[in-house]
């Protein structure tokens, strides 16, 4: 039932019964769960009697610049300061935002730095406060009042990222609101570090907090500050950030102050309005200067964190006019006990991202970006899923939303005569980075993620190859860090560090930009270990461009049941410094030697086991063939690449006796790949015919739309039944316990023996 | 120009500042101060120095022998090592790094495509690329050995694996070597090992011998990225500073001279060229200038400075505080790389002469900058084919520059020009008429600096209110009222010799060494509620720091019982990055009290910067770093009393134009008036226009000017104090 249905019974029900019984609802509510009437409308709110006025009363535009010169001050000011105070490696480095709000809670501008994706999820759960807390007697909001948030359901990236919400005054009114935003990491769930992969319930998720006042005269309430501790395995980081973002609302709310004092409040409220309005108008032109038509992609996502899965996660852009839609229906089904579901809030944060980072850069990064696109999606899908359905690890889906998008679009804007920014396959899209948590060598108990999360390589470019290992997909100039300070802090050590790839990358014309290798150990602690939210073990997540690649699949190895401190000591030359050079030659002896699924949920690592992933590569851009031999020949030069794979991949030949490039025999040896080519191909008819099937191969765990993405979803989980849902019906599916099926295996091969032996 | 202190009179000095376009020569000379200016010479710096210094002994009558026997120095700031990183002029470095990080410098700790730019390059990933690398990935040599955290050996150096990368790189033409090993901060026994096995192998005695730079020794502070950075960074400059400098050593023995040069580093300090890093030299020229200001401000006694150069690109910031802090950058960018030096903390916003305004369709607005016409083709005005509209044509616009006389009659301006491109470029969008449009670009521009500025005072914990602007470079007095009337500030100074600031700063520094070193040092361990009793690690590394200054400071010559120390921690609660630098009286632990007075001081510091309330004693209290500032007080050129003198003398305007001005509807009469009739204790009312020979002083409505001894002027907003 809609949130703010009434069930009449069936009975009609005059004006008047209607207006009692509401008056009645309204006063016997049991709960302010997620409203969806905020949770999934994502455009601007009309403007206010307050807003309609200033901006018809004419107000100087240049005057109205200056106002945003002085907030994107504040917001840049406030940003240092958190990015110095805070204590979880997000604020460190650079997964945070300053954000101000207009009175009806649309974020209008957020600082010169941060996550752009903050600014278009950051305002629910103010439009939830200025909705239920304001005229609520026991809650209110006065001056001096701050209000916390995480959850998801209230509007949020994901769980881990705690804000700070703050009104701002002019006299009596409510002119604004201000707030900060951080990436904390811990949070209490059921696996250390904030984003479960073991979650199979939304209770397993750790700290749940809707919008709640936590601070009042500006000062924190100790009571509540010590049972938001009190839930969570770092008590120093909760203390500590909620007071770096407390005070630098504080900050941002006297700033806002002294440009109300310095040019007035019509001027403040007008220039809040005016930047969403033009924003948005300028996203209808450049959606109206685009050619209309239809572009789709269909991607799979390859494992729930626990199983794989062959999960769709499809979009269709269509461009008519000034409209744009973004069409998600025909996904993967919600998986109601894993974590890897999003809400549609999180879900259009992440698509808003997408244009943010990687095609209209140069927009101001607020909620009128994405007002004038529409979003269709399945209920109770993976990427719409119910308010019950865990969501911890949104970032599986996520990631796709921020990388996808861009691909689709740079077939409508090829043509274009004005680039807004390049024209590029897909940034590599997976969270690869090891999460951890447990003791430190510093007896404090910690639980985070290291900041590799930050060295995706970017997509290969229609003038250029990828950047390697650049950023995030989610954000820019965010940072990896410095690894001699992470070892201070932490009881691991970095066997590698950062190592380029060889051969991994999406190739192309232009390839992308590559990932690189990371192993890790525990040291100086009886209590510590590591997980991954990384998918993309078997099917590659981030695509290439106009016949550019895919990035490869990144698997996760590991060797168990030894020290490497003691192999560094006894057998020095058995260390090795790469992926596969330990996996190929498995020399330490008693060493077990695993190679698994990218995803790990958490496990304890003894002192010198070894841990190994991988950060990914963009995809590639372009025909591999169409490669000019000099960066091919620089490729391998920078070990990026072998001679095998230049000869396999980019069909290169190389003069045995110099080594050189022998363009001759390359030219040829590419005609004779374009001719095979042609041979391969077959008419689109005759393709269909041979390669479309009714419906998944019984083995493939597939979740989905099959063909036609608004026709009927197939869900076939790892050990359950195949069961085929209406597209208009979806509804989440259960996946049984990989242990229990573990030992289902175990104990049907047991009893296969057993009656083998009996027959014996 | 006549002095008037006691010491002063005493103080024979040349200090000069080698820009990329000019040569800026100071020479205080017993009593008198002179200033001169030549065209840099690249080919040969000596041939301009020679140049500006022979236009100084011209008007100061005296032959260069003469004076270069007599000065107690020469020192040098110079743009050297920036021109020389910006042309990619330097050695081919091979790098030899642990195994395992074989990719962090060419990954740069991902966001480094961005290390350098501006906001809106930092956010376009698609267009992100990172600057050609100054180690290419085939001469970086991963090494198998490892160190841990707390300088523990865990994999032992493996010699043969030293040789065999030290011979690959060699083979491949690696003319400078840098090493960076992990942790050799705390354990430098590998990287010295490296240095031990090179010397054996390649002494330094044959020919073509590769230089070895170690990165414990360029920086002390854990963080290999940034170190490596500053090693690779020191090598490449090494041999274009070694050249440049020492061809102008040579050249002050022709002439005289017999006392070591000194070179201004970018701490805000000097020492002797043989104990300089050429990382240290890098943007010495623009921390001279704040140098300056220091000087002046603690010469005067004006509270709080902010020091602005505005020049034709660019619009430089320094903060100088009245409680002596001295503010860093301890990870600064240069060029396009991060390093891990301590540098004085100096901002570039992209606002200049020549930044040139546009319309913002999506925002509605007139945007300044970061485009820049430069002086090729120049603003519009100009004449040079320049057909943007820029800050200049708007300045020309409104009446405040003389299309006759600017830059000494050296450009001619066209005032038609300026109008068409503003016209032409702003005036459909806007609706206004040219005088309206260039209205909008000044005050545009004026709050555009101001909210630099504030971001920059107000992320310290300062008040821009609070401060005095201190105005120079080219088109610093011209906007100076503007600025200030923006930030809420009510007094600006444009200093004395302000053409040639920068030289003037070099002359006014001490010779200076810092030293630094990562701990891990846990005052406070809250989960344990311990205090930390023990103080011997601590001591013993504030000694080694000092002794180290000490030494550095022997080594040239000063005695070392004239060495005196500033000791700075860098503190943080629990495990957050604030990078707080805490300076404290405290030179050694004794007790508790010592204890507990630094983490009184560090509480004080922080609320001052980040609110009081914001600080978490409770989450625990940590020594990051630990510097020593080891210095010696040298002379200072004083100027006696540049404060406004209390005669209001009154002053004859040559002329009266019409200017217009931001608030005001229509044109105000404007008198102008020419620095040269001037003098110490003029008084002027705004609107007025004063030109000098550098600039020009606007004195805003609502503004008063005061000119004060050796050229300085104040400019006050009316009900104000002077100083």
């Amino acid at each position: 039932m809609a949130h703010d249905a009434i069930d009449t019974g069936g009975a009609e029900l005059s004006a008047e019964e209607r207006r009692l019984l509401e008056a009645f609802m309204a006063d016997n509510r049991l709960f302010y769960g997620p409203d969806p009437a905020i949770m999934r409308n994502h455009s601007l709110a009309p403007r206010t009697a307050a807003e309609a006025a200033v901006l018809d009363a004419g107000l100087d535009a240049n005057r109205i610049n200056l106002v945003r010169g002085r907030l994107s001050s504040a917001l840049e000011e406030t940003f240092t300061m958190i990015e110095q105070t805070g204590v979880a490696p997000g604020a460190k480095w650079g997964d945070l935002v300053s954000s101000i709000f207009t009175a009806a809670g649309d974020l209008s501008q957020i600082g010169p730095r941060g996550i752009v994706g903050f600014a278009t999820v950051s305002h629910y759960p103010v439009q939830f406060i200025a909705k239920y807390w304001i005229d609520d007697p026991t809650v209110g909001v006065r001056d001096g009042d701050a209000f916390i948030h995480n959850d998801s359901r209230y509007g949020n990236i994901h769980n881990t990222d705690q804000s700070m919400i703050m009104p701002v005054f002019d006299g009596s009114e409510l002119v604004c609101w201000v707030a900060t935003t951080i990436h904390e990491g811990e949070c209490g769930a059921i696996e250390p570090g904030g984003m479960p992969s073991i979650a199979e319930t939304k209770f397993d998720e750790g700290l749940k907090m809707c919008p709640f006042k936590c601070a009042e005269n500006f000062q924190l309430k100790r009571d509540l500050v010590n049972f938001l501790q009190n839930s969570v395995r770092d008590p120093k980081l909760q203390l500590f950030d909620m007071k770096v973002k407390l005070h630098a609302s504080i900050r941002l709310r006297e700033r806002v102050l002294a440009v109300i004092r310095e040019f007035g409040r019509d001027y403040l409220i007008a220039t809040l309005r005016k930047t969403l309005e033009d924003t948005e108008a300028e996203v209808r032109r450049r959606i109206a200067e685009m050619p209309d038509g239809t572009c789709r992609i269909d991607t799979f996502i390859d494992s729930s964190l626990r199983e794989h899965i062959l999960g769709k996660w499809p979009l269709t852009i269509t461009v008519k006019g000034e409209k744009m839609i973004w069409d998600l229906r025909g996904a993967c089904p919600e998986l109601t006990n894993r974590s890897i579901n999003t809400t549609l809030a999180s879900l259009k944060t992440s698509l808003v991202s997408n244009l943010l980072v990687y095609v209209w850069p140069d927009l101001p990064p607020n909620q009128g970006v994405f007002s004038p696109i529409d979003v269709l999606t399945d209920r109770n899908s993976l990427l719409d899923c119910s308010d019950d359905a865990p969501n911890a690890m949104s970032l599986i889906p996520l990631f796709r939303a921020l990388s996808t998008p861009s691909v689709l679009l740079a077939k409508f804007l090829y043509c274009m005569p004005k680039r807004y920014t390049a024209i590029a396959a897909s940034h590599y899209n997976q969270p690869a980075t090891f999460v951890y948590g447990g003791l430190t060598q510093h007896h404090e108990i910690t639980g985070n993620f290291c900041a590799d999360i930050n060295g995706n390589g970017s997509g290969a470019r229609e003038d250029n190859d990828g950047e390697h290992g650049l950023s995030p997909t989610f954000g820019a100039y965010c940072d990896t860090g410095e690894y001699e300070l992470a070892e201070e802090e932490l009881p691991y050590l970095r066997i590698v560090a950062q190592k380029l790839t060889t051969d991994r990358t999406g190739f192309g014309k232009h390839r992308g930009g590559m990932g690189y290798e990371q192993i890790v150990t525990v040291k100086n602690s009886e209590a510590f270990g590591f997980m991954t939210g990384q998918c993309g073990g078997k099917f590659p997540s981030a695509v290439g461009l106009f016949g550019g690649y895919g990035c490869p699949a990144y698997p996760l190895a590991k060797i168990k049941d030894i020290n490497i401190f003691e192999v560094m000591k006894t057998e020095p030359d058995k260390v090795r410094h790469g992926i596969a050079d330990y996996m190929n030659e498995p020399s330490i002896a008693g060493g077990r030697y695993v190679m698994q699924d990218a995803a790990l949920n958490f496990e304890v690592c003894s002192e010198g086991e070894i841990y190994m992933i991988c950060q990914g590569s963009g995809g590639g851009y372009g025909d591999v063939l169409e490669r000019e031999p000099w960066r091919v020949r620089r490729d391998i030069e920078e070990k990026l690449l072998t001679r095998d794979c230049a000869e396999k991949v980019y069909h290169l030949r190389f003069d045995p006796q110099s080594g050189n490039v022998d363009e001759a025999a390359t030219a040829a040896a590419r005609d004779a790949e374009r001719a095979a080519r042609r041979a391969r191909g077959m008419p689109f008819d005759e393709f269909c015919a041979k390669w479309v099937k009714d419906g998944p191969d019984s083995a493939l765990p597939y979740l989905g739309s099959w063909g036609d993405n608004h026709g009927p979803v197939v869900a076939q989980p790892p050990g359950g039944a195949r069961t085929v849902m209406p597209a208009d019906a979806v509804a989440g599916i259960v996946i049984s316990n990989p242990r229990e099926r573990r030992i289902a295996e175990l104990e049907a091969e047991n009893a296969a023996l057993k009656a083998r032996l009996a027959a014996s | 120009m006549d002095m008037d202190t006691g010491e002063g009179r005493a103080m024979k000095r040349v200090s000069v500042d080698i820009g990329g376009t000019f040569t800026d020569c100071f020479v205080a000379w017993g009593g008198r101060y002179v200033q001169a200016k030549a065209l840099t010479t690249h080919h040969n710096l000596a041939a301009g120095f020679n140049e500006a210094l022979a236009l100084a002994v011209a008007e100061l009558g005296i032959t260069t022998r003469e004076l270069l026997g007599s000065v107690d120095s020469v020192r040098y700031s110079t743009t050297l090592g920036t021109n020389a990183l910006i042309e990619r002029k330097g050695p081919r470095i091979g790098l030899i790094v642990t195994a395992g990080f074989d990719s962090v410098v060419p990954l740069s700790r991902g966001r480094g495509y961005g290390d350098g730019l501006s906001y809106q390059a930092q956010h376009d990933i698609p267009r992100a690329q990172r600057p050609e690398p100054l180690v290419p990935i085939p001469l970086i040599r991963p090494l198998r050995e490892r160190v841990g955290y707390d300088g523990s050996v865990l994999l032992a150096l493996d010699e043969e694996d030293v040789r065999r990368q030290l011979r690959e790189l060699v083979d491949q033409g690696a003319e400078t070597l840098v090493v960076l090993l992990a942790n050799s901060v705390v354990n430098p026994e590998h990287e010295l090992r490296v240095r031990e096995i090179f010397q054996a192998e390649y002494p330094g005695w044959f020919l073509g011998a590769v230089p070895m730079l170690l990165s414990h020794q360029v920086a002390g502070r854990k963080g290999e990225y940034g170190r490596a950075m500053s090693t690779i960074v020191d090598g490449f400059l090494h041999q274009a500073m070694y050249h440049g400098l020492g061809s102008l050593e040579l050249s002050l023995r022709d002439n005289g001279y017999r006392l070591p040069m000194l070179i201004n580093h970018n701490s805000g300090g000097m020492a002797q060229l043989n104990s300089t890093d050429a990382l240290q030299t890098v943007h010495s020229g623009p921390v001279a200038g704040i140098a300056a200001s220091e000087h002046i401000a603690l010469g005067s006694d004006i509270g709080h400075v902010i020091a602005t150069d505005m020049g034709g690109t660019s619009f430089d910031i320094g903060i100088v505080t009245a409680d002596g802090e001295r503010h860093y950058d301890f990870n600064p960018i240069i060029d396009r790389w991060l390093v891990s030096i301590p540098m004085v903390h100096l901002v570039t916003l992209g606002a200049g002469g020549g930044s040139i305004a546009a319309w913002d369709a999506l925002l509605q607005l007139v945007k300044i900058g970061p485009e820049s016409a430069g002086s090729d083709p120049g603003p519009a005005c100009y004449g040079r084919g320049g057909r943007m509209p820029t800050v200049t044509d708007a300045d020309l616009q409104l009446g405040y520059l003389d299309p006759a006389n600017y830059a000494q009659g050296r450009i001619r301006l066209h005032a038609r020009r300026a109008e068409r491109a503003l016209l032409d470029t702003l005036a459909a969008p806007l609706g206004l008429d040219a005088v309206g449009i260039a209205k909008v670009i000044r005050e545009t521009v004026d709050h555009q600096m101001a909210d630099g500025i504030a971001t920059e005072l107000r992320a310290r914990g300062y008040s821009p209110a609070e401060f005095t602007l201190l105005a120079y470079g080219g088109n610093g007095p011209l906007h100076c009222c503007g600025i200030a009337n923006a930030l809420g500030i009510t007094r600006v100074l444009a200093p004395p010799f302000s053409s040639v600031f920068s030289a003037l700063g070099a002359g006014n520094v001490n010779q200076l060494h810092i030293h630094e070193k990562s701990t891990y040092t846990v005052l406070f361990h809250t989960g344990r509620r311990q205090m930390l009793t023990d103080y011997t690690q601590l001591n013993a590394t504030i000694a080694e720091l000092k002794q180290r200054g000490i030494d550095d400071l022997v080594r040239q010559g000063i005695a070392a019982d004239a060495v005196r120390h500033r000791v700075e921690f860098d503190m943080r609660y629990g495990n957050q990055r604030a990078e707080t630098a805490v300076t404290c009286d405290l030179e050694r632990f004794d007790s508790l009290h010592d204890a507990l007075a630094l983490i009184a001081a560090f509480h004080r510091r922080y609320g001052e910067r980040f609110g009081a309330g914001s600080q978490a004693t409770e989450a625990g209290v940590r020594i990051n770093t630990i510097r020593v500032s080891s210095f010696v007080d040298v002379g200072k050129v004083r100027f006696g009393d540049i404060t406004p003198p209390a005669a209001r003398l009154h002053a004859e305007p040559f002329g009266m134009r019409d200017c217009h001005f931001a608030g005001h509807a229509g044109p105000l009469p404007t008198r102008l008036y020419d620095e040269r009739a001037l003098a110490p204790g003029s008084f002027i009312a705004g609107p007025a226009i004063i030109t000098t020979a550098a600039t020009t002083y606007l004195v805003e409505p609502g503004w008063r000017f005061h000119a004060a001894a050796h050229g300085a002027a104040w400019f006050t907003r009316d009900g104000a104090t002077e100083a």
